[in-house]
């Protein structure tokens, strides 16, 4: 038995140990990591070139994934096929393979190439193969070889790690669809119960035997009932619509309009319902844009009805500013404001605040509102800050005619 | 005497439904709009049956539950459109007397609230002490706060249920199997460090010297408890 024990570690030796560690995880593309790993044993372990061959998928055919060209024959940095051959045989044999060129003499240093070849295993499966090779002497020592093995194995674990790291970012993508769906059924059922929950509750209560309502109740009850049904179609037609644009089958019909128009329609009606709603119109007479009117009171009535939701005491404030190209709009209540890590997804299909317990909504106003501004080669987005309010804002192309 | 009911529900439309009908059964009827609301309501003055929605803003209905179970017994019924069976056994379980799923007819909720008052041995007007002390600690069930003299004191989730447990039964030695059991769950029935590690905290939040403790008193090969104190 070979004693190997309490021999101190030089610290160069430590310190190289040190290095190739931090190279092995340096973040970002395998590539750079595998660079800075050769980088370091440069000194050691003197090589021309060195090329990754990988075997194809279905065809297990062998690929050049990554190639580098660090010294003698850099004129020939393009041309790998000095490669093919040993990789070939490294694949059949799983093993490392050397090959030294017979004694010479040879024309130059290029003829006479020193190859060694070594198996690539990612998670325990021959994956491919390294080749490196050096344009004359010396021939490779066993250190060498040793060496070369060891940048072989860590290859890979870094094509391995990262092969995980992609699978790992797609199952957390696709669940995270799954739960949106999920969700989204949840929130579906519980805003179709809601409407439904009025309707049979005061139904039930307008049919008790056991007591007699006044006039002024009963016509009160029944006009709840005939609300909460229109609130009822409303959410069907809200869903259809989300499909469609999903599928993309939504139609437009687009014509020169002038969007203040629709502002103040929308906010008339809402102030029908809420008359002590504070709404500042702070816009004059705006260019026309080239628009579906129907759609565009839907965004407005979408935003008005996220507002009345969330901030249902604030103020709002509806601004518009305009350039020759651009029309932009914003809409700006003074609630409660959007957590900063919840704005990136607000727009998406089925997305909900979190926090928000109240927990009335499908999450798909603003997904609709998305689409339908893109439909009019516009944008939409969102600022907000906790307890000074959110401003959604819309920019659309004015029509070019005016 | 009317018998006083608190309704919760975040949807004045679901608060003027049930008011609506409670009140032609002579019910006297108080309204709170979400769960914060209700606790303050309730703690202020005695009612004998809360109807309670789970899904609200600021705090929900499991949480006001939870709450009130902490210093009351008053009859609580759960109406609310969360149907399934996991969220039944979780409000009975958290010491609901009834759970009556959205969309219900207006008949069967007044049945249902006749029987549960039926049923219920809370004596009218009984007063609720939604705060308890103990020298000169302070615990306020409805708010779930915990003051040492003027100053508050912030629990965790498990060191507050641990501190109710010796404020609930003050007087009464609890063993760690007790504590255990109670606070965590009976699969931790023998797990004693986690019980020692979270008194030690409870204490050096609490106690003026947690060296001679005075709201929890060590009985060695017993257990714990608080001692009484006179009043």
């Amino acid at each position: 038995m070979k004693a190997t024990g309490n021999k101190p570690v030089d610290p160069t030796t430590l310190e190289l140990l040190h290095a190739l560690r931090a190279a092995a995880r340096a973040a970002g593309d395998w590539k750079v990591a595998f660079d800075g790993l050769l980088a370091l044993i440069r000194d050691d372990f003197i090589y021309d070139n060195v090329a990754l061959y990988t075997l194809d998928a279905p065809t297990r055919a062998l690929e050049v994934r990554h190639a580098r060209a660090v010294g003698r024959g850099r004129g020939l940095g393009a041309d790998v096929s000095w490669g093919e051959g040993i990789a070939g045989k490294v694949i059949a044999s799983k093993g490392t393979i050397v090959e030294e060129p017979g004694a010479g003499p040879y024309r130059d240093r290029l003829a006479a190439p020193h190859l060694i070849g070594l198996p690539v295993s990612v998670a325990g499966r021959l994956e491919g193969a390294l080749v490196f090779v050096r344009f004359g002497g010396p021939v490779y020592s066993q250190v060498h070889r040793l060496l070369a093995e060891w940048i072989a194995d860590t290859l890979g674990s870094l094509l391995e790690s990262r092969a995980l790291r992609d699978a790992r970012s797609q199952l957390e993508s696709a669940r995270r669809q799954m739960r949106l769906q999920e969700d989204f059924v949840s929130s579906i059922s519980h805003e179709l119960r809601t409407p439904l929950g009025f309707i049979k509750g005061y139904t039930s209560s307008l049919l008790r035997e056991d007591t007699t309502w006044d006039k002024a109740t009963e016509k009160e009850f029944l006009s709840i009932i005939e609300d909460e049904s229109d609130r009822l179609t409303r959410l069907i037609d809200n869903m259809l619509e989300s499909t469609r644009f999903k599928g993309k089958t939504a139609k437009f019909k687009f014509q020169p309009l002038q969007i203040d128009g629709i502002v103040r329609d929308v906010t008339a009606r809402v102030r029908a319902h809420r008359p002590e709603l504070e709404v500042h119109l702070d816009f004059g007479h705006v260019p026309p844009i080239l628009g579906d009117s129907l759609r565009l009171s839907q965004v407005f009535e979408n935003l008005f009805g996220n507002a009345l939701k969330y901030a249902p005491t604030s103020p709002l404030t509806i601004r518009m500013r305009h350039d020759q190209k651009k029309l932009r709009i914003s809409f700006e209540d003074r609630g409660q404001g959007i957590p900063e890590e919840y704005l990136p997804f607000v727009f998406e299909r089925f997305y909900r605040v979190p926090a928000d317990t109240s927990s009335t909504g499908t999450g798909l106003g603003l997904y609709i509102c998305q689409q339908i501004v893109k439909a009019h080669h516009g944008k939409i987005w969102v600022e907000s800050m906790l307890d000074k309010g959110t401003t959604f804002l819309i920019e659309l192309p004015v029509h070019a005619a005016s | 005497m009317a018998k006083r009911i608190l309704v919760v529900d975040d949807e004045p439309r679901y608060l003027r439904l049930l008011e609506a009908n409670l009140k032609t059964e002579g019910y006297e009827v108080f309204k709170a709009a979400d769960g914060v609301q209700a606790l303050d309501i309730f703690s202020a003055q005695p009612f004998d049956l809360l109807l309670l929605d789970i899904l609200m803003p600021r705090l929900d209905g499991f949480a006001v539950l939870q709450r009130i179970r902490a210093f009351s017994n008053v009859p609580i019924m759960i109406l609310t459109a969360k149907g399934e069976e996991q969220d039944r056994v979780k409000g009975l379980d958290l010491g609901a007397d009834d759970y009556l799923v959205k969309p219900f007819s207006a008949t069967e909720l007044l049945a249902r609230v006749r029987a549960v008052l039926r049923r219920s041995q809370v004596p009218v007007g009984q007063a609720q002490a939604r705060f308890f002390s103990h020298e000169n600690l302070r615990i306020d069930f409805a708010r779930a706060e915990v003051w040492r003299g003027d100053q508050a004191v912030s629990l965790s989730a498990t060191e507050y249920r641990l501190l109710l447990q010796f404020a609930h039964n003050m007087g009464k030695i609890l063993t760690s199997e007790d504590l255990l059991t109670e606070v965590w769950g009976p699969e931790y029935k023998s797990d004693r460090e986690i019980l020692w590690v979270s008194l030690a905290r409870l204490r050096q939040k609490l106690e003026e010297d947690s060296h001679s403790p005075r709201h929890i008193v060590t009985r060695s090969g017993l257990g714990y408890f608080m001692p009484p104190v006179e009043t």
